[in-house]
């Protein structure tokens, strides 16, 4: 039953990576929110154009660095902090995603690299090691159940979460409207360059805590040599996923 | 432009070691789709083509238009070489082995290079058998010509024991190690026409099976020599079911995105770079055309003032011998 309501228009960002797995699990995801009667349209945004007649954006897992310089000169940087952290609309980045919407960043390439920022946390780039290292986990997702629903098929059993050269969220900053000069100050740690937010609810955004929906317990310290040991803050175990207000990663 | 490659189911249990496996080698070729591979020789061209824009480096000893030059066998590099470029960039890392030369595919994953081209470009080692890959932690990449190499090449990669039910969109072929195929092209030539060639054979063999019915199926898996569950998923998806790259010949920011409007997933760039005037330049450029391969505004922007592009050996002017499209089955 079509109303004339709009649809409800979400971005993933095409530059380079695993876009159109998103654009796919999307899809499958309007399915299953038929009940909800909302119309969607995916687009893969690769212009700033594009990006305009987003409401939400993903920003899909791939190589940061290709992400982040192709971004810079297809001239979306800007309009990615534009759509990120002035208006605060609804973004998501899964694993290059992560990096380019966090705060600060350390294991860049040399030189550092650019980051749209829009999460208070330092991301740790290729914690979990290279390709050899990479390993496959059950995880327990509970905002999975709390948010009253289970698995895309209905189920509720343990996501299977894949890290393949995967980043973690290093540690969670304080939440500032400013740019977060004491990560700049620290050794190799890159950080976003701030955008004022515009409007009271982007303005009301920007104060939200950042909520970690998920950790790896104690996986750390089973590493391979060669990768630090880290001890984020707010308890045992790695930090994999974030929300802050509009935002989350992961 | 590429069909889309069904996304693997990643609900359930990671018991399955055969899944686990597949979840891993596949993962991070999806996360190379869109993106450049580039041939470097040292740790400063691999920082060239880091900051160019790169998703991955392949790492060897001379670039295939040296090696054409040269002559001489042309082997693995240096491990200590391998191991300075893996430190200069933080982009992951690929390396050539020789074809059939499975104790070289080891030392390179005991290295920890993130990728293996078991790789026609270097000579040969074995003559009738290509490397076992799937006991290998490392996913693979090999070239090919025409759909049967393609997925003889696949084959090799693939679990022994297909015993799991699988969900629906899930492939048959739930542990491949070989997640990256691409075109032979002629390598080392700057001429593009053979990575075409081989790109639109795949491409019209895939669109013919599709068509067939299970007993056609059969006959032209024989035909091909391929497996015949393997093309039957090939024919229903109507795409090969790994991610698929161009590479030999590429030049120009043109050559890559036409390889990307012919269906690729994303390009290798071998002597293409280096052997031209303003390597970074080009590189960027070449970054450029295959993120808006469809954008002829853009492309027109990235081609401009590029300076010299390599100088080429026409295909057509080789004699049989010095092809190295030819070298594998």
């Amino acid at each position: 039953m079509t109303k004339d309501t709009q649809p409800i228009v979400v971005g993933v960002l095409a530059l380079q990576g695993a876009f159109s797995e998103h654009i796919q699990l999307l899809r499958q995801a309007a399915k299953s929110l038929s009940a909800f009667d909302a119309q969607w349209t995916f687009l893969e945004v690769r212009t700033a154009a594009q990006l305009s007649q987003c409401e939400a954006l993903i920003i899909p897992g791939g190589e940061s660095t290709t992400i982040s310089l192709v971004a810079a000169r297809s001239n979306l940087l800007d309009p990615l902090r534009e759509f990120v952290k002035v208006h605060r609309n609804p973004t998501w980045g899964t694993c290059a995603g992560l990096i380019l919407l966090a705060e600060a960043a350390n294991r860049t390439k040399k030189g550092g690299q650019e980051l749209i920022g829009g999460l208070d946390v330092r991301v740790n780039r290729n914690h979990f090691g290279r390709q050899v290292e990479s390993f496959v986990t059950d995880l327990d997702l509970p905002f999975l159940s709390q948010s009253g629903g289970g698995n895309m098929d209905g189920g509720h059993y343990p996501f299977k979460a894949v890290f393949i050269r995967a980043p973690v969220v290093e540690k969670i900053l304080p939440v500032k409207e400013g740019p977060q000069v004491e990560e700049e100050a620290l050794d190799e740690t890159v950080i976003a360059p701030s955008r004022a937010p515009k409007g009271a609810i982007a303005k009301e955004a920007i104060g939200r805590p950042v909520e970690i929906m998920a950790t790896l317990p104690g996986r750390a310290a089973l590493l391979p040599n060669g990768v630090t040991t880290i001890h984020p803050e707010g308890g045992a175990g790695d930090i994999i996923a974030v929300r802050q207000g509009s935002m989350s990663g992961g | 432009m590429a069909t889309e490659l069904p996304v693997v189911n990643s609900n359930g249990s990671s018991s399955d070691a055969d899944k686990t496996n597949f979840a891993l080698k596949s993962g991070l070729a999806r996360m190379l789709q869109g993106g450049v591979i580039m041939d470097v020789v040292n740790a400063d061209q691999a920082r060239i083509a880091e900051e160019a824009g790169a998703v991955a480096v392949m790492a060897l000893e001379r670039v295939p238009a040296d090696i054409r030059v040269q002559g001489g066998v042309a082997r693995m590099s240096d491990p200590k070489m391998i191991k300075e470029i893996m430190k200069a960039v933080t982009i992951p890392v690929m390396a050539k082995a020789r074809i059939g030369h499975f104790v070289e595919c080891q030392i390179l994953e005991a290295i920890g290079v993130d990728y293996v081209d078991e790789s026609e470009v270097l000579t040969p080692a074995d003559e009738t058998y290509h490397v076992e890959k799937h006991p290998f932690k490392i996913p693979f990449v090999c070239g090919c010509r025409n759909l049967g190499e393609a997925l003889r090449r696949i084959n090799e990669g693939a679990a022994m024991s297909r015993h799991f039910t699988m969900a629906d969109n899930e492939s048959n072929f739930a542990n491949v190690s070989l997640t990256v195929v691409r075109t032979k092209g002629e390598a080392g030539t700057g001429d593009v026409v053979e990575a075409v060639k081989h790109m639109r054979t795949v491409t019209r063999e895939i669109q013919r099976a599709s068509t067939m019915s299970n007993s056609e199926l059969y006959v032209m898996a024989k035909e091909i020599g391929a497996p015949y569950e393997l093309l039957k998923e090939t024919a229903q998806l109507k795409r090969l079911p790994v991610v698929n790259f161009a590479a030999g010949g590429i030049a120009t920011p043109a050559d890559a995105a036409l390889m990307m409007q012919l269906g690729c997933d994303g390009v290798f760039v071998g002597s293409g770079i280096f052997k031209s005037g303003d390597p970074a330049r080009r590189a960027k450029a070449i970054v450029q055309a295959v993120t808006h391969f469809e954008d002829a505004t853009v492309l027109a922007e990235v081609s401009e003032g590029l300076g010299e592009a390599m100088v080429g050996l026409n295909v057509s002017d080789l004699d049989e011998g010095s092809k190295l499209a030819t070298r594998g089955w």
